[in-house]
């Protein structure tokens, strides 16, 4: 279980109960962005959340801001806080200057990224692994690539080739760092909106009448749920343990490289299991634009694909299992040590 | 709303000594040809021998006071034990059900006298006992027992028949859930009570029941005007079907409900390392995601139990998971030894994976189904 409890958390709770209800995504949607959303959680600095006191932020644990990261996932939140928190932790950790606003971050290899709330991030932050390299754009210099996109903040192809960064500066963070700390982030969010749309699923269910009784009652449609909780559960559980590898590896993100990597591969493969009951129980109404479900569908599409899809993440980990001892691979189930020490 | 509680619980390094010594018992025991690794090994391989050398390292009974012959530690000890038994496939059934079930069972409601005599021979590998549950007409409808105990002078007398109860045929003792007073209208959940039946009593027959593989691990156990005494009655009379409905919560989460197949994908590892191909790769990264988040969840429930929270719904959302992930592996490691030309497959991973095979459909029936477990978990999320 992501703890919800502290004090960052709950500073982030209230806005989103505040500012966040649910005709907020179907406004976002419909192009009313929500500004005073943003606002609050700046104000508050919780997009500061993970940055060094000495560049400005207040250098909270993991933990707390995982926290923070599932409540704004539950809200489907249509600001980015969850990349803003990613690219203000790449900035920090390569020592550039954080903007004002809103970033979100691309891992580029060549001229081209995907590249989340493209459309909404005044700056990207770009990691290059290639050129050990972290640097920042703004958004605008970059040239967008059309195409149908699954989600309203989901990845947008971005072309840096004619844009020059505001800043960079060398990193020594390795790739796996940063794609413990992304991948991570994702697993919080996702096992999160999982949680949300089961709820939104149970309610609907217990409340839409067929045949003189609410779907609830028949077992058909109790089973579905009962197997998409089940995945709803191990969402959770993957997520919880890929945070807690972060937290206990704060100073070197890379040793949580393997948990994070699980966490994409469990949830990735969930997210066809529980979308598919979700949608199945809610009928045509889960298909439209006016209601909710979508909200939490879509990004789980969207997500599931971004830096990779499950499938690439289960074969990346298996490569490497592939040739590591049976000793080894069962010392990783049990303990979560991957690699010998 | 529904929120998930499974705690992230950190090994413990004691725990891992712990490991460390089981599995080097383990490997000593398998290298000298005292065991044959096997699938499904906590309940269709028993070998008495193998129990009493467990007893004798003091890994049966780890739970209970040292006064009944228990070694005074954890479940989370007992965890790591049960967990690195069935990884190895050892021959853990013939001890596996009174050391999990029915020593706790005891411990609660049995006399003084009962958990001196009793406790240190479950503990030394050398009692056995059976669940008795089910009867021909009661399976997944539980509450529909009709097997009797009538009060007579100084006990119980017992009328009927169980069925499917695993190892029997080997017990002591049998625990049974028994009628002892009519149901009231509807309500078939009272008039239900536990009963302890040694099983050596005249009028105490026991059928093995051969399965579709040929073994013969599960029975017919009927009883013909069997007396049992009075402290034989466990718990509270009429007070059977809560108590029953209690343990049944509490080992759905344990290890033998996601690893009673691992024994297959280890075998099959020591041959495939370095042998695999793209798709393959995929697979294991797959199934190893699957183990490790099971794993997780499995863990954070004995750590929740061993505070004495019991959560009856990620329990039973464990087993549902755990018992598909099962049959998935044996299924899964088939699609993997295809990067292994057949004629190079050892003669150990064609048997253990066909057992597998065969050990298959009972992994989503005992302990209560995949249909019951989604039932309670309909019920938890408030659809029921």
């Amino acid at each position: 279980m992501i703890n919800t409890e502290g004090m960052v958390a709950e500073t982030a709770a209230k806005i989103y109960a505040d500012l966040c209800g649910r005709e907020v995504p179907h406004e976002a949607e419909a192009g009313q962005y929500p500004q005073a959303l943003w606002d609050a959680l700046a104000e508050n600095g919780l997009p500061l959340a993970w940055v060094s006191e000495d560049n400005g932020g207040f250098g909270a644990d993991y933990d707390e801001v995982f926290g923070a990261i599932w409540v704004s996932a539950e809200a489907a939140s249509p600001v980015p806080f969850a990349e803003t928190l990613i690219a203000n932790w790449l900035l920090d950790r390569a020592g550039v200057a954080i903007p004002d606003g809103a970033a979100t971050f691309a891992l580029v290899e060549g001229n081209a990224a995907s590249v989340p709330f493209a459309g909404t991030a005044d700056h990207v932050a770009v990691y290059d692994a290639s050129e050990n390299e972290i640097a920042l754009y703004k958004t605008a210099d970059a040239s967008a690539v059309d195409g149908q996109a699954l989600s309203p903040d989901s990845d947008t192809r971005l072309d840096f080739s004619t844009a020059t960064p505001v800043a960079s500066a060398a990193t020594n963070l390795s790739r796996r760092a940063v794609e413990a700390l992304i991948l991570t982030v994702r697993a919080v969010q996702m096992a999160s909106a999982i949680e949300a749309a089961l709820n939104l699923s149970i309610a609907y269910v217990s409340d839409r009448e067929q045949f003189g009784r609410p779907l609830s009652k028949f077992q058909a449609i109790q089973h579905q749920l009962a197997v998409a909780a089940s995945e709803s559960a191990a969402a959770t559980m993957a997520a919880t343990q890929a945070a807690s590898a972060l937290a206990r590896n704060a100073d070197d993100p890379e040793k949580a490289w393997h948990e994070a990597v699980v966490a994409k591969v469990q949830i990735g493969h969930s997210v066809e299991a529980v979308t598919v009951p979700f949608h199945q129980v809610h009928g045509a109404m889960g298909y439209t634009q006016e209601y909710d479900l979508h909200h939490y569908t879509r990004r789980l599409w969207a997500w599931r694909d971004a830096l990779g899809n499950e499938h690439h993440w289960s074969k990346l980990l298996g490569a490497e299992l592939a040739v590591t001892s049976p000793d080894q691979i069962w010392k990783g189930v049990t303990t979560g040590a991957w690699i010998a020490s | 709303m529904q929120r998930f509680n499974f705690p992230v619980v950190q090994p413990d390094p004691a725990l891992e000594d712990l490991r460390a010594e089981l599995q080097a018992f383990l490997k000593e025991e398998r290298e000298a040809g005292n065991f044959r690794p096997e699938p499904e090994c906590w309940m269709a391989s028993s070998d008495a021998e193998f129990s009493k050398k467990m007893g004798k390292r003091g890994w049966i009974g780890l739970t209970w006071s040292s006064k009944y012959g228990g070694h005074d530690k954890t479940a989370l000890e007992r965890y790591i034990v049960t967990e690195e038994t069935l990884r190895a496939g050892a021959p853990v059934g013939a001890h596996w059900i009174a050391d999990r079930q029915h020593a706790p069972m005891l411990l609660e409601h049995g006399t003084e006298e009962q958990k001196l005599d009793i406790l240190p021979r479950i503990a030394a590998g050398e009692c056995y006992f059976a669940i008795g549950l089910s009867e021909p007409g009661a399976g997944s409808d539980l509450a529909n027992v009709k097997t009797k105990a009538e009060k007579v002078e100084g006990g119980w007398k017992i009328n009927g028949q169980k069925i499917w109860s695993s190892g029997a045929h080997i017990s002591h003792y049998m625990v049974a859930i028994l009628r002892t007073s009519p149901a009231e209208g509807r309500n078939r959940h009272v008039g239900l009570s536990q009963i302890m039946i040694d099983l050596s009593l005249p009028g105490v027959t026991i059928k093995p029941i051969t399965d579709l593989s040929g073994d013969a691990h599960f029975n017919e156990v009927y009883f013909e005007d069997v007396i049992v005494p009075d402290d034989c009655l466990l718990g509270e009379e009429g007070g059977g079907w809560k108590q029953v409905t209690g343990e049944l919560a509490m080992e759905r989460s344990g290890p033998e409900r996601f690893l009673s197949s691992y024994i297959t994908l280890e075998t099959a590892l020591h041959q495939l390392r370095g042998k695999l191909g793209s798709d393959s790769q995929a697979r294991l990264g797959k199934l190893i995601a699957n183990l490790r988040t099971l794993r997780g969840m499995s863990w954070g429930i004995a750590n929740l139990l061993h505070q004495g929270v019991s959560p009856e719904t990620e329990a039973a959302l464990v087993k549902d998971l755990g018992n598909r992930l099962e049959n998935d592996l044996t299924l899964q490691v088939r699609a993997l030894l295809n990067d292994l030309p057949e004629e190079e497959w050892s003669d150990e991973m064609r048997r253990i994976l066909n057992i597998g095979i065969l050990r298959s459909p009972p992994n989503t029936l005992r302990g209560g189904t995949t249909e019951v477990m989604r039932g309670i978990t309909a019920r938890q999320l408030g659809l029921r």
